[in-house]
């Protein structure tokens, strides 16, 4: 019986070497046992269908310009004439506006054919880098990294893409815009792959600056060591 | 810009049964807020550390996390305290905007080729739509003993020893509160269905 009890912690697999050796020459014994287990692994494997983070309680930290940006998504989805949460049916006079309203919107989207501005997105794109985009690139003695950067114009932000070749594989990399006024902002972070290192790590980013205000893009490890600067 | 779940999957969203709460109790622009920032509170870590590992990267995190809140506002009927989870509602949520990103840039070759570096999306729940949910409510339905013994024992990975330091009971209660928790979970996971057997 106490080695029929100290099967879940064994199926779990956090029982000590000493202990499991125990209840494995007892298995050898006992066929209840081996069901038993066989069943007991099989809800380990549902526990599995659920990630650790489950577990984990309370807002993040850090996070109050994420709950700002969701709060006011909210608040901008639930005043547009679209949203779900809008149960009031419209005056007759305003409804037949807003159907003539969504009727064009499907004439014009069926005379585009779906895709179509998707594909022009994707062609400008492979073509090259979007009319306005500054190119520059620069070598880091200290560090043997070298990076070329394009900086490219968006409707009131800038993407922001690098091509670094130097690069260890494994590294972890995270990308820090500076803009005119010295304030700094991250564009996100990567781990540079086995092919990435070889062949030259690509990685792109965002930034809610405007492209002119654009002063350096920095490659800093996650560690904090700097990797390599281009000035704009 | 990035294709949502619902147009890939117009009938994705996992059926919650149970009672549905009045959609009124959400409507209008206050009581949105409101329940957008009641879930940010309870769920806001649990969700951003699922998607920044998922995504590897915390501003894209940070997105995910944003539309899964303001998909389970739009969704908030679907959304029933005590019939099944919240938290796996939101982290299945969470998961399949992650896969639907990587599946519309795999789409478009040129955004593709901009990051090879991002990594990989984990395959690992991927065939878990519901059972995310059903084990959590299941989870949620078990004794809150048996519940940490089995968060310490699997999902923090502790051994017995150091589970029983962490509940400050003697590692036989620990041995013994495992066997049990997995037999009740059971009991609750088989209930709906093989209840009518016994």
């Amino acid at each position: 019986m106490s080695e029929h009890s100290q099967l879940g912690a064994y199926a779990l697999g956090a029982l000590d070497a000493d202990e499991a050796r125990e209840v494995e020459a007892h298995l050898a014994d006992c066929a209840e046992c081996r069901a038993e287990l066989v069943e007991l692994e099989e809800l380990k494997e549902f526990l599995g269908e659920v990630p650790p983070e489950a577990f984990l309680d309370g807002p993040p930290e850090g996070g109050d310009l994420l709950l700002q940006r969701t709060v006011r998504e909210v608040r901008e989805a639930a005043a547009a004439p679209s949203a779900v949460a809008t149960p009031v049916a419209p005056v007759a006079k305003k409804r037949g506006r807003w159907l003539l309203v969504a009727a064009a919107v499907v004439v014009v989207a069926g005379a585009l054919g779906g895709g179509v501005l998707i594909g022009r997105q994707t062609v400008e794109q492979a073509d090259g880098p979007v009319p306005g985009s500054v190119q520059v690139s620069a070598t880091d003695a200290a560090s043997g990294a070298t990076m070329a950067t394009t900086v490219e114009p968006r409707e009131n932000w800038t993407w922001i893409r690098v091509r670094i070749t130097g690069l260890k594989p494994g590294a972890e990399c995270e990308m820090y815009v500076t803009d005119k006024a010295g304030k700094v902002w991250t564009a996100g972070s990567w781990v540079v792959t086995e092919q990435a290192a070889r062949e030259g790590s690509r990685f792109g980013g965002g930034v809610l600056i405007s492209p002119d205000q654009v002063k350096s893009v920095e490659i800093k490890t996650v560690q904090g060591a700097h990797v390599v600067t281009t000035t704009i | 810009m990035a294709t949502t779940a619902t147009e890939y999957f117009p009938g994705w969203a996992p059926a919650v049964t149970g009672i549905v709460p009045s959609v009124g109790d959400y409507q209008g622009a206050d009581a949105g807020e409101t329940f957008v920032r009641s879930l940010y509170a309870e769920h806001g870590r649990s969700l951003l550390a699922y998607a920044t590992r998922l995504t590897g990267d915390r501003a894209a995190a940070e997105d995910v996390v944003q539309e899964t809140l303001v998909r389970a506002w739009k969704h908030a009927a679907d959304l029933n305290k005590g019939a099944g989870s919240v938290r796996g509602w939101l982290l299945t949520v969470a998961r399949n905007i992650v896969t639907d990103r990587a599946r519309a840039r795999a789409a478009r070759p040129a955004e593709v080729a901009d990051v090879v570096d991002r990594p990989p999306v984990e395959g690992d729940h991927s065939d878990a739509v519901v059972n995310t949910m059903v084990v959590l409510g299941a989870l949620d339905q078990v004794s809150p003993e048996h519940r940490e013994v089995l968060v310490e024992l699997y999902y923090r990975g502790r051994s017995v020893a150091e589970a029983a330091q962490e509940l400050g009971v003697p590692p036989g209660t620990v041995k013994s509160r495992t066997y049990y928790a997995l037999r009740a979970l059971r009991a609750v996971m088989a209930g709906s269905e093989a209840e009518v057997a016994r």
